[in-house]
């Protein structure tokens, strides 16, 4: 399930940032080293949680600090979604 | 009259007759009427549109080879996410500003001003953004922010291209391609820039817009006429607008900012006028349109009797011809039987927002080609007195034109026009 997760992470990167290396796409790796503004960034979030049909608050997003613990806050949503 | 001579030095247009300025050139020299029975689903119920159908930035950006690296990467980045009305008018304008050289000649950039025609540039944005929000609000984009704002083209041009100067847009119904050009030429006049980018974008109307034209009877029903044979400019059958999808951009520049780039010279605009009718309502306003008419006249320094040609606002809508060709027997008297009189959207639809600049460039081509395209549907004309140009292009000379635009609430717009 978890690689399904970071696949529709990675889609709604390359869809707003169309010329980033999808293989740069790492948990490790934070969304502004890839180029995405705040608005970038909002957004990219916004897509993958409706492709995932989830809702996670705002300020449990802003703790996320790299791809890798947005998946997990994503992951654990997706999880108990109803 | 006015001072200094602003001129056309560049031309952009993506219409119902295919990308770019040369399809639309083909399009009006064989008079192919692009309107058909519509295919996008947004149009359905209507009984005829011309339809941009198919566009894709990312392809009609190779029609342009000569854009530069750095210019069609912005482009790219900038316009291919963007709402399709952004997308199309960053084609049309890229198209403009290479016409005019400034990739290569640049103007300096706070010299370089930017103004976009209509207002109310993203409906169909907002009517599916709000079906979005109905099912869940969480989940409405935040560029949407940015996006319902008319300056968001502003924003995306002037990024693309690189503009510092001026820049803004301004509203004026059907009118507000020739709104534009006016602000663009009193800009240039008083010498706040050297070059302006003016741009009619696409109106991408929602279904909504869409039914309460119908409603009000603006909006040709279609008479269960075949889908080319709707539109009917001038002709007594005619009975409402077809709806045009097009953008188009011209870049207007001062003389001596043109001769010392060596920009192309395709016209000069000459003179342009607005007046009210002091009405908020739909129906036209023959004194309105004599004033613009002769306003645009005077300020280009030009008599009636010196017009050869105009290129009609013809909706095709009942009382709008009428009142037209009621407003042009006052302006021209006995002079009228020798000017021809043509209409453009019997080709391409009512482009709306954009009509007076895709009519601008019309004028230009017909200018410099040496013809004049053909009246599409013209069987039965409501006036006798009038010089319609017929059912075939006709090879006819030019020297000076004017071009009508007039919008809901009284807005009365005319440009003049001339060989450069």
């Amino acid at each position: 399930m978890s690689t399904d997760l970071f696949q529709v992470i990675s889609e709604n990167i390359l869809k707003v940032l169309p010329d980033v290396d999808a293989r740069l796409i790492t948990p490790e790796r934070q969304l502004k080293e890839l180029g995405a503004n705040s608005i970038d960034r909002m957004e990219i979030v916004m897509g993958t949680m409706e492709d995932l049909g989830i809702n996670v608050p705002v300020t449990e997003l802003s703790q996320a600090k790299d791809i890798g613990s947005l998946l997990g806050i994503f992951q654990r949503h997706f999880a108990q979604r109803s | 009259m006015s001072d200094r001579r602003i001129i056309i030095t560049g031309m952009g247009a993506l219409t119902a007759q295919g990308v770019g300025v040369p399809a639309l050139a083909r399009g009006l020299r064989e008079g192919r009427v692009a309107i058909r029975a519509p295919l996008q689903p947004a149009l359905a119920g209507l009984p005829a549109a011309a339809e941009l159908d198919g566009f894709m930035l990312a392809d009609a950006l190779k029609s342009l080879p000569q854009a530069a690296g750095p210019l069609l990467e912005k482009a790219r980045r900038l316009a291919q996410r963007a709402p399709r009305s952004i997308e199309c008018a960053t084609f049309s304008a890229l198209e403009a500003w290479l016409d005019a050289g400034l990739h290569t000649a640049p103007v300096p950039a706070e010299r370089v001003g930017l103004i976009v025609a209509g207002s109310n540039l993203s409906l169909r944005l907002q009517h599916d953004t709000a079906k979005k929000f109905a099912a869940g609000p969480e989940f409405i984009d935040p560029r949407y922010a940015m996006r319902f704002l008319d300056t968001d083209h502003v924003g995306v041009l002037s990024e693309v291209l690189g503009i510092r100067g001026e820049g803004f847009t301004v509203g004026g119904a059907s009118a507000s391609g020739n709104v534009a050009l006016l602000k663009a030429w009193q800009l240039l006049q008083l010498g706040e820039v050297d070059a302006c980018v003016v741009v009619g974008p696409l109106a991408d109307l929602s279904p909504m817009e869409l039914r309460a034209l119908h409603h009000l009877g603006a909006l040709s029903p279609g008479g269960g006429r075949e889908a080319d044979q709707v539109c009917r400019p001038f002709d007594a059958g005619r009975d409402g607008f077809v709806l045009g999808q097009g953008t188009a951009c011209v870049v207007l520049e001062r003389e001596d900012s043109a001769l010392r780039r060596g920009a192309p010279m395709h016209a000069e605009l000459a003179g342009a006028s607005l007046v009210l009718s002091a009405s908020h309502s739909a129906a036209p306003d023959v004194v309105g349109e004599a004033a613009a008419m002769r306003k645009a006249l005077s300020r280009a320094g030009v008599a009636p009797e010196a017009v050869d040609y105009v290129n009609a606002h013809a909706s095709a809508s009942t009382a709008g011809d009428d009142a037209e060709v009621q407003a042009l027997r006052e302006v021209f008297g006995g002079h009228l039987g020798r000017v021809w009189l043509n209409a453009t959207k019997g080709l391409l639809g009512h482009c709306l927002f954009s009509a007076g600049v895709v009519e601008c460039i019309a004028t230009v081509l017909q200018l410099r080609g040496g013809f004049l395209h053909r009246n599409a549907n013209l069987r039965e004309p409501l006036a006798r007195d009038c010089r319609f140009c017929g059912d075939a292009a006709t090879a006819q000379s030019i020297g000076v034109a004017l071009s009508n635009s007039f919008g809901f609430g009284g807005i009365n717009t005319s440009v003049v026009i001339r060989g450069s």
